[in-house]
């Protein structure tokens, strides 16, 4: 479904290029639950942000079901963004002055059925949160904050999620109840790709993939290691 | 979600940024309003004075000698009746020049004693002017007479009088002005040439002038120069009465407004821009959300020039009621000449909504462009 091919990113600074992704070459197959691990700086968000077409990389290929993300223009990316890819951040990114059906409902596409007010809060009720979707993050726990975003994420019914240290600022309790959500929409079929620097995702994914210096050092291992 | 229930959600949460950018569209406006409420009284006033007191404009042959104008109050010499036509006819004349009225003055003795013999011809307005011309309307064969002189004859309305072996009927006795109008019996010009054996010769053009002159014109200069050449040999007096004193005064406020405008606009859409700047670098993360949610650039880019809009109605409304508010409070006290004319505007408010809102989206127009060439996936490392 999703495959990198010698994909390198470089970013200039004012002390010199710094390569964030190196000719890294990596698979993701539909329905697999993928889990990049790695130190900070060893590219895990860069490698996230160009999934999700969202950072162009300075040479190599990104391709989502065998289109190249980055011959689509701006717009289309976009569109193709809102349609099939859903994003979870560590820092949940709601918009703090909407409560959390209406954060849930700014991933609402016109194009896309079955995007209402109904299904939002449908969302949150499957994610624990039926008494909380009137409250604005401020009012949420963190771990509401992030289950709300996943709600987010799924409201479109996307093929592929990508998720970003979803787990970073959440107790282990919230960090497991995270990651079983995301294994839901997994076994109903969605592809997930989570970059993390912790362990706990090892449990849910069925492949872990190690990341050093902007490359993928194993294929992966995992219980269900391809 | 649609994009003005955003603004609205966000304009409710930032309060702080909300009032200060309101107030800055509120201050352009206010100051926009109360000056045009003050400056529309000014007009007003200016126009109605200078209509009350006459036609200010005299313009008289250049030959004449003008200690004997002063001396008598009007001019020996005269000019072709033609002169006026000429003169109606000179391009941009109307522009500087209103409401022409031609005339001829003589002393006339009437049961023993002297008065002033005046015809008027039919007022000459510019081709679009709408408004009436002002004036005197005096049928042919009949004549107004002054109150001195209707006195003396124990004229009344109805009555008759005889110029030059002619009757004439009596259409109105005119009341005391405590001017030389006391003495003087105004006919139609035609009738009055007939009278006096002076066909076709003037020895008057009444004008009065159009107001329109910018704050650092010379009323009389200018009226002289355009007199001199559509007609050279005629030359203009002005009545320099109180509607001087408002002319001067409008010309000093439009002095100040010229100064301060474009001064205050630029501080206020500095203001604004600084602001939503400052909006834009708060929302960076939900800017960078949204992208990542598939908005593109042009919604971005319409949730903050729709909020600068937002803003811009919210401010003209305010600010229109603030203006008007100053204007009716303290234009009596700093405008003392026009005073009783200041009142409301209401049409002021229709320019503000359209206005305020086009100036609030053109000083936010760079900070929303910083929001859609902002690069989300910066952004989003950063966390």
């Amino acid at each position: 479904m999703l495959r990198f091919e010698n994909v390198s990113k470089i970013y200039p600074t004012s002390r010199g290029a710094v390569k964030s992704l190196d000719a890294l070459d990596l698979e993701v197959k539909a329905g697999e639950f993928i889990a990049i691990r790695g130190p900070s700086g060893c590219g895990k968000t860069t490698l996230l942000l160009a999934a999700g077409g969202m950072l162009r990389p300075t040479s190599g290929r990104v391709t989502v079901d065998g289109q190249d993300l980055y011959a689509l223009s701006s717009r289309e990316r976009a569109q193709f963004r809102a349609c099939r890819i859903g994003f979870v951040f560590q820092m949940f990114h709601l918009v703090p002055y909407l409560n959390a059906v209406e954060n849930v409902l700014l991933a609402a596409n016109p194009a896309t059925k079955n995007t209402d007010r109904d299904r939002a809060a449908k969302l949150l009720a499957q994610l624990g949160l039926e008494p909380r979707v009137h409250h604005k993050p401020a009012d949420l726990s963190t771990g509401e904050r992030q289950r709300t975003a996943i709600a987010r994420a799924l409201l479109n019914e996307p093929k592929l999620i990508l998720a970003d240290e979803p787990t970073g600022n959440l107790d282990p309790e919230n960090a497991a109840e995270v990651f079983r959500h995301l294994q839901e929409f997994h076994r109903a079929g969605g592809t997930v790709l989570v970059v993390t620097h912790g362990t706990t995702a090892d449990a849910f994914a069925d492949r872990v993939v190690e990341m050093r210096a902007g490359a993928v050092q194993n294929g992966g291992f995992g219980k269900r290691s391809s | 979600m649609a994009t003005l229930r955003l603004v609205f959600r966000e304009l409710l949460h930032r309060k702080l940024n909300f009032l200060l950018s309101t107030l800055a569209v509120v201050t352009a406006v206010a100051l926009f309003v109360s000056y045009f409420t003050t400056a529309g009284a000014a007009r007003r006033e200016t126009t109605r004075v200078t209509r009350d007191i006459g036609f200010n404009l005299r313009i008289i042959p250049a030959s004449t000698d003008m200690d004997q104008f002063w001396a008598v109050g009007f001019s020996d010499q005269t000019m072709p009746e033609d002169t006026i036509h000429r003169f109606a006819k000179y391009d941009k004349v109307f522009l500087t020049y209103n409401h022409l009225v031609a005339s001829l003055q003589q002393k006339f003795e009437i049961a023993g004693k002297e008065v002033i013999l005046t015809g008027l011809a039919p007022t000459i307005t510019a081709p679009d002017q709408r408004k009436q011309p002002m004036g005197y309307a005096i049928k042919p064969g009949t004549v107004q007479v002054g109150y001195q002189v209707a006195e003396r004859l124990a004229l009344k309305k109805g009555g008759s009088l005889e110029l030059g072996g002619k009757k004439f009927a009596v259409e109105q006795t005119l009341a005391e002005s405590g001017t030389d109008d006391d003495i003087r019996v105004f006919g139609l010009l035609s009738d009055v040439q007939g009278v006096l054996n002076m066909k076709g010769r003037i020895n008057e053009i009444k004008a009065i002038d159009c107001l329109c002159l910018t704050a650092d014109q010379d009323p009389l200069k200018i009226l002289r120069a355009e007199l001199a050449k559509a007609l050279p040999e005629a030359k203009v007096i002005q009545l320099r009465a109180i509607a001087d004193a408002r002319a001067k005064q409008r010309q000093t406020a439009e002095k100040y407004f010229a100064f301060v405008t474009p001064l205050l606009l630029v501080v206020c859409a500095a203001w604004i821009c600084v602001l939503a700047v400052l909006n834009v670098r708060e929302r960076k993360m939900e800017i960078g959300v949204l992208r990542a949610l598939g908005y593109g650039s042009g919604k971005i880019a319409a949730l903050f020039l729709a909020k600068a809009v937002v803003l811009g109605v919210i401010g003209a409304a305010v600010g229109y009621a603030v203006g008007s508010a100053l204007a009716l409070q303290f234009g009596p006290e700093i405008f003392k000449v026009t005073a009783q004319a200041i009142k409301a505007e209401p049409v002021l408010l229709l320019w503000a909504l359209v206005a305020a809102p086009a100036f609030a989206a053109l000083a936010s127009f760079i900070p929303a462009m910083l929001a859609v060439t902002q690069d989300p996936a910066v952004t989003l490392r950063e966390e």
